[in-house]
């Protein structure tokens, strides 16, 4: 093997080497053989091997991936335990206080001062309340408008205060007091959400022992807030947290959404009423939250990546990153910096992995690696990665694409088809997707282009090569027509780029066409004698292919088996008819429209000019009724043949026909005297 | 936006029951908006009103899509009372959920006080007919013993989904018609009930 590597290595006189011994030419081939035998099995071995490594390969990844995702477990674990470990020593000495169980001692105590706050809010606001509200947990409070239940036009604005165990409902007055209207038990009312209601938004149903009333929230968030926080005040008891109304340890998801909606709905909805709300309205529990699961959330993240629950991962970026953006504002936390950096290291990381999971996901089928690739893909979004996103995208399925068209070349497959397919499939799941975002749609159109231009360049390469019979390019391009066409009802139009790659190769393929339709003309022997069919079936038979190709010739039939034209004339009229067919087809493009009737004129005339040659005698009148016959009867129906596939008037040929049969409108015996001239 | 709907089409409020998970969102959002929800996630208390044709008369159905998860019970009753007509659904895959039925139309029962309220017996999910664990005739047994109508849906096919919806609003509709044609009686049978039960209690 050395020797190939060799830098003199010389194939001449290796293989000369290799046949010094053999003697006489059957000796050589017998070495031949052989040596092909061996090169054979050796590309066999080299097959073999690489799949066997290959495979090799794959499980060793696999390995290495649960082996990193235990990793991450066990180091997850291990942060825990000391964590644990951190507590237990703070708790035996106090003097060693961390931030975070300062952070929920001080939660503790803004929430004692929130119970009195809101206590002495109520008792100084509302009027005609005696209520005893001692010990008790405050949950809310807001501003809503009671709709009426019938018509759900609004009755008045109230207010709420909603403690552990009881629902003050206060009537907001003019002078923007507040006048005690009821109060109920939480756990005795019923709460509906009213998702669809003739286009009243936001609104919920509360069933209460005196019947049940609508109430209007401004925002969506507001109404969410309510249905939470009064389903929290039904099952208080059951929660067994007299001290906390809010548990620090579980990272409540539904507040979060809370935020999230309601930073949404801000803008969405106008705030009304801002100034009619006595207290303010935000939710001011925020502060609550121990940090807890916030110092370990990078951990935890990385965690999360690595076991592949990327939406959780995702979602409890999020969440830090909008508390830490709520945090950093009050300056209640130490850390926070360290934190941030530490989550936008790991954002970036998950983004990264994303993205070569999504680069990862090309596979032979389109569909398989569509659905692969819409986890990621989504995640992506939501963390505003759209545009890495779709670029990667679109990789991918240039290779789905690519492959599949070349598989199905090899397997005499239909590949416009399969392409068109294959990009409106792109095209919608791409769209749904990117929906939002106008430069990824641009991208995406770029895209469409790349991959015309590479499959038109399949077309040119492996179905439309020189010598393609018209026919068979024809029924190519119209196959790629017609869908290209399709694609504008997703918003794509790409007809028009199509026919500006296709449209040198179908020219000079029509051209070359011309030419040897015009050879074989030149080349026809002509006997001038009536066509002899020889049997009734026969005759039968072409009567019957004529007509399928919309001519008629019964009226030349004469006897039982002939036709009074000339058997060239007839083979010339079918020819000439599929002819029309097929360039009406391709004439549906407008570019190519002069160079098919250039094609049809030429060809025609070049037959119609055919003379019989001067030493050859028959009758003239024979020769010019063919000739007539191809004018008035083979024309006209070839032009409207013309129109009716390819939708637009052949002007040349219908110049053509009017000058020809002027030719021939004059007076037949003058016509006559004019031929016979020709042809002695 | 003035008062159309007192004077508007009339309106059939139909509850949705049944124990958690059996598809009484995905029957309502498949009847509501033409989709199926894949995703679960327990309902509390939602409402939803759409206005259709019933026997070429427009009218308004307002359906209640409650929780039927056990730990909601409680305030089953305050929402039961406004109901007009119930759909009580099972899934044919999971028999406690059709145990738990009996318990709904207990319920259904004692706070309507009323045996002919319109109520049908709905056995869901029944594309999944290869997992069945309801044979067919124990739920017709059941239907019988009710006297209630039993048809089987698919939310996720929308099998017999409309059907549903609509054969309970014929049930409200003509209950409605029989109502007001016999105010008086109806009214004194009906008192005469609730004090029957009462002395019997």
């Amino acid at each position: 093997m050395k020797e190939f590597d060799d830098f003199n290595f010389s194939v001449d006189k290796y293989t000369k080497e290799l046949t010094r011994e053999c003697v006489g030419g059957s000796d050589l081939q017998q070495r031949k053989k052989e040596i092909e035998a061996y090169n054979e099995q050796t590309s066999a071995t080299l097959k073999q091997t690489c799949k066997k490594n290959y495979m090799q390969f794959i499980q060793t990844a696999k390995e290495i991936s649960h082996l990193e995702s235990e990793m991450y477990q066990l180091s997850h674990i291990l942060i825990e335990q000391r964590n644990i470990l951190a507590t237990m020593t703070d708790g035996k000495t106090s003097s060693h206080l961390k931030a975070d169980s300062i952070e929920a001692e001080s939660s503790a105590a803004t929430e004692d001062v929130e119970n009195s706050q809101a206590t002495r809010a109520v008792k100084e606001m509302v009027q005609g309340f005696n209520g005893n509200l001692e010990g008790k947990t405050f949950l809310n409070e807001g501003a809503l408008i009671e709709l009426d239940a019938n018509d759900y036009r609004p009755i008045q604005r109230v207010f709420f205060f909603l403690f552990n165990d009881v629902l003050i409902v206060c009537k907001v007055k003019h002078d923007k007091r507040l006048e005690f209207l009821t109060e109920f038990d939480p756990k005795k009312i019923a709460v509906i959400n009213i998702k669809d209601l003739d286009g009243v938004k936001n609104a919920i149903n509360i069933i209460t022992p005196d019947g049940s009333k609508i109430y209007q929230s401004i925002t969506a968030a507001g109404k969410s807030e309510w249905i939470e926080k009064l389903e929290d005040a039904f099952r208080f008891d059951q929660q067994k947290k007299p001290k906390k109304g809010q548990a620090p340890q579980p990272p409540n998801r539904s507040k979060q959404q809370q935020q999230q909606q309601q930073s949404q709905s801000k803008s969405a909805t106008p705030e009304k009423l801002p100034e009619q709300s006595p207290t303010d309205t935000q939710p001011k529990s925020l502060e609550d939250e121990t940090p807890e699961w916030l110092s370990t959330a990078s951990e935890e993240i990385q965690t999360l990546v690595a076991q592949r629950h990327f939406e959780d991962a995702q979602s409890l970026i999020k969440r830090t990153q909008e508390f830490l953006s709520v945090a950093q504002h009050k300056k209640k936390l130490l850390q926070a910096d360290v934190i941030e950096a530490k989550i936008k290291q790991q954002e970036q990381k998950l983004t990264n992995v994303l993205l070569q999971e999504l680069s990862n996901s090309h596979n032979r089928n389109l569909q398989i690696a569509l659905r692969e690739v819409r986890r990621p893909l989504k995640i992506l979004v939501e963390m505003g990665r759209s545009r890495q996103a779709s670029t990667t995208l679109l990789k991918v399925c240039t290779v789905s694409l690519r492959v599949a068209q070349r598989e199905a070349r090899r397997n005499n497959a239909e590949i416009s088809e399969l392409f068109f397919c294959d990009l409106t499939q792109v095209a919608c799941d791409f769209l749904s997707a990117f929906e939002q975002q106008p430069a990824c749609v641009s991208a995406l159109v770029v895209w469409c282009n790349a991959e015309l231009q590479y499959f038109a360049s399949q077309l040119i390469k492996h179905y439309l090569t020189k010598g393609t019979s018209l026919e068979a390019v024809a029924k190519c391009v119209e196959r790629v027509r017609k869908p290209a066409t399709k694609l504008t009802e997703i918003g794509l139009d790409i007809s028009y780029h199509l026919e500006g790659l296709l449209r040198t190769t179908l020219e000079s393929l029509i051209e070359e066409s011309k030419q040897r339709l015009l050879d074989a003309v030149g080349r026809t022997e002509e006997s001038w004698q009536p066509y002899n069919l020889q049997t009734k079936s026969n005759l039968k038979r072409l009567l019957l292919e004529l007509d399928t190709l919309g001519i008629d010739i019964r009226g030349q039939t004469t006897g039982d088996t002939w036709l009074n034209l000339t058997q060239s004339t007839v083979v010339f009229i079918r020819q000439f008819l599929l002819l029309t067919e097929h360039c009406g087809c391709l004439g549906k493009g407008e570019t190519l429209l002069q160079s098919l009737e250039h094609l049809l004129r030429d060809l025609f005339l070049a037959h119609h000019a055919l003379k019989p040659p001067s030493d050859m005698s028959m009758d003239p009148n024979f020769v010019m009724k063919n000739k007539i016959f191809l004018v008035d009867n083979l024309l006209p129906i070839a032009i409207e043949k013309f129109r009716k596939t390819s939708g637009r008037q052949c002007e040349t040929l219908r110049e053509l026909h009017t000058k020809l049969s002027r030719q021939h409108g004059a007076p037949v015996p003058r016509q006559r005297s004019v031929y016979t001239t020709d042809v002695f | 936006m003035s008062k159309k709907p007192t004077a508007g089409p009339a309106l059939h409020k139909v509850i949705m029951v049944g124990s958690g998970g059996v598809g009484k969102s995905a029957l309502t959002l498949q009847f509501m908006y033409d989709e199926f929800v894949e995703d679960y996630e327990p309902t509390k208390a939602d409402s939803y009103r759409k206005k259709v044709v019933l026997d070429g008369e427009e009218v308004q159905i307002d359906i209640l899509d409650t929780a039927g998860q056990e730990d909601y019970a409680a305030i089953r009753d305050n929402y039961f009372r406004s109901g007009e007509g119930f759909l009580c659904v099972f899934s044919i895959t999971d028999d406690e959920s059709f145990q738990a039925t009996q318990e709904f139309r207990e319920q259904i029962l004692r706070v309507k006080n009323d045996e002919s309220i319109p109520f049908l017996l709905v056995g869901n999910k029944c594309d999944l007919n290869d997992k069945r664990k309801v044979p067919l005739n124990e739920c017709q047994v059941r239907a019988q013993q009710w006297s209630v109508p039993y048809v089987e849906t698919s939310a996720k096919t929308r099998e017999n989904v409309d059907k549903v919806f609509f054969d309970l609003m014929r049930e409200i509709r003509s209950r409605k018609t029989e109502d007001s044609k016999a105010t008086s009686g109806r009214a004194k049978d009906r008192c005469k009930k609730r004090r029957l039960k009462c002395t019997l209690l």
